[in-house]
C-alpha cells in the first residue's frame, strides 16, 4: 500500500501516545470518508501547512476540475473537524483579508486513520476490474 | 472607478454573515475578500464582484444545513422545540379573541370589528405565535439560529402545501388554496424571529472577530 504508507510515514511522528491509542481502537470503528471529505483531506496532505480556506479551495478546482465554493468547503471541515480528522488554529490578521485572520487545517492522526480505511476500501473495491482499461 | 467598486459586495457579505456562525464569518468572508482582491486586480472589480456573488449563493446552502452535521441534536432539538411551542400556543389566539368577543358582546354591537377580529386579527394573531417560535427556536440554536428555523419553516410549509391541496381535493373547495398565503406568511414569520434574535445578538457586519 504505497500511497497509505507515504501517508502515515509523512504524519505518524507527530503524533502523541494517545493518538496511536484512538487509532488502535478506531480500526476495529467503520468510519470511512464521504467522496468530498477524501478530496478536502487529500488537499490537507497536499498543502501541509499552508492549508487554509482559500488554498484548500484552490487546490480542488486546480486537480478535479470542478467549481467548488467556499461554503462547501468549510461545511466539509466543519464536519471533519467535529469527527476529530481535522484540528484548526488562527493565524495573524492580514490587510488584504480585511483584517481577518486566516484560519489553517491540519489532519489528525484519526483522520489519518479514515483515510487509510477509505482508500484500502476503494482499492479493494476497484482491484481487479481494470477500469483503466476498461472506460479509457 | 468608484471606491466602492474594489470592495467585495456588501449584501453578499451580509448574507453570509447572517447564516454561518462568528467562526465561519471570520474566515469565509476573509478567505473571500482575498480572493476578492486577487481577482480584481487581474480580473476587474465587475468580473471580481460577479466571482463574489456565485461564490455567496453557492455557499449558502452548505452553511445552512452544515449546522445538522456539525450539531445536529441541538439543531434538532431547538426544532421540536419550536414546533412544540407553536403546538402549545396554536388556540391561544382563538381563545383570547372569542373571550373578548364574549365579555363585550362585540357581535351585537359592532359587527364590523366582530368580523375583523374573528377574521384578519386572528391570522395577525397567528403570525405573531410565529414570529414568537421562531425567536424562541433562535433563542435554543444559540451559535446557528438561522438553520432550525429554516428547517421548521419549511416543514410548515410543506404540512401547508399537503393539507390545503388535500383539503382542497376531498372537499372540492379550493378556497382551501388561498389560504396558503397566510400559511406561508406564518412560515416566513418564524424565519423573521430568528433573524430579529440573530441580529440582536451580532449585528450581521462580518466585521473581524474582537479579542
Amino acid at each position: 500500500m504505497p500511497a497509505a504508507a507515504s501517508i502515515t510515514t509523512t504524519v505518524l511522528p507527530r503524533l502523541s501516545f494517545a493518538d496511536l491509542i484512538y487509532n488502535v481502537e478506531i480500526m476495529t470503528g467503520r468510519d470511512y470518508l464521504g467522496e468530498f471529505e477524501h478530496i478536502v483531506i487529500l488537499a490537507l496532505l497536499r498543502l501541509e501547512d499552508r492549508a487554509y480556506g482559500v488554498t484548500v479551495r484552490q487546490e480542488i478546482e486546480l486537480r478535479t476540475r470542478r467549481e467548488v465554493s467556499i461554503g462547501a468547503v468549510y461545511a466539509t471541515l466543519e464536519r471533519l473537524e467535529t469527527k476529530g480528522y481535522v484540528r484548526s488554529h488562527r493565524g495573524e490578521p492580514t490587510p488584504e483579508r480585511g483584517g481577518r485572520s486566516k484560519r489553517f487545517f491540519r489532519i489528525t492522526a484519526k483522520g489519518v486513520t479514515a483515510l487509510s480505511r477509505t482508500q484500502h476500501a476503494l482499492r479493494s473495491m476497484s482491484e481487479g476490474l481494470g477500469l483503466a482499461w476498461r472506460y479509457s | 472607478m468608484t471606491p466602492h467598486l474594489n470592495l467585495p459586495p456588501r449584501g453578499a457579505a451580509w448574507l453570509i454573515s447572517l447564516f454561518a456562525s462568528e467562526e465561519e464569518t471570520h474566515s469565509i468572508l476573509g478567505d473571500l475578500s482575498e480572493e476578492f482582491s486577487r481577482l480584481a486586480s487581474q480580473s476587474g472589480s465587475a468580473f471580481a464582484r460577479r466571482w463574489y456573488w456565485r461564490q455567496t449563493l453557492k455557499s449558502l446552502p452548505h452553511i445552512v444545513f452544515s449546522a445538522f452535521q456539525v450539531a445536529p441534536w441541538s439543531t434538532g432539538l431547538a426544532v421540536v422545540a419550536g414546533f412544540l411551542l407553536r403546538r402549545l400556543l396554536a388556540h391561544l389566539p382563538d381563545f383570547a379573541t372569542f373571550a373578548l368577543i364574549d365579555r363585550f358582546q362585540i357581535h351585537e354591537h359592532h359587527f364590523g370589528l366582530y368580523l375583523f377580529l374573528a377574521s384578519t386579527a386572528l391570522d395577525i394573531e397567528h403570525i405573531l405565535i410565529f414570529l414568537l417560535v421562531g425567536c424562541f427556536v433562535a433563542l435554543l440554536a444559540r451559535k446557528r439560529e438561522m438553520a432550525p428555523a429554516i428547517l421548521l419553516a419549511l416543514f410548515y410549509v410543506a404540512l401547508s402545501l399537503v393539507g390545503s391541496t388535500v383539503g382542497a381535493i376531498r372537499t372540492g373547495e379550493y378556497a382551501y388554496l388561498l389560504r396558503l398565503s397566510w400559511y406561508f406568511t406564518d412560515a416566513l414569520s418564524i424565519v423573521l424571529g430568528a433573524l430579529f434574535v440573530r441580529t440582536l445578538r451580532r449585528p450581521a457586519t462580518g466585521q473581524p472577530l474582537h479579542g
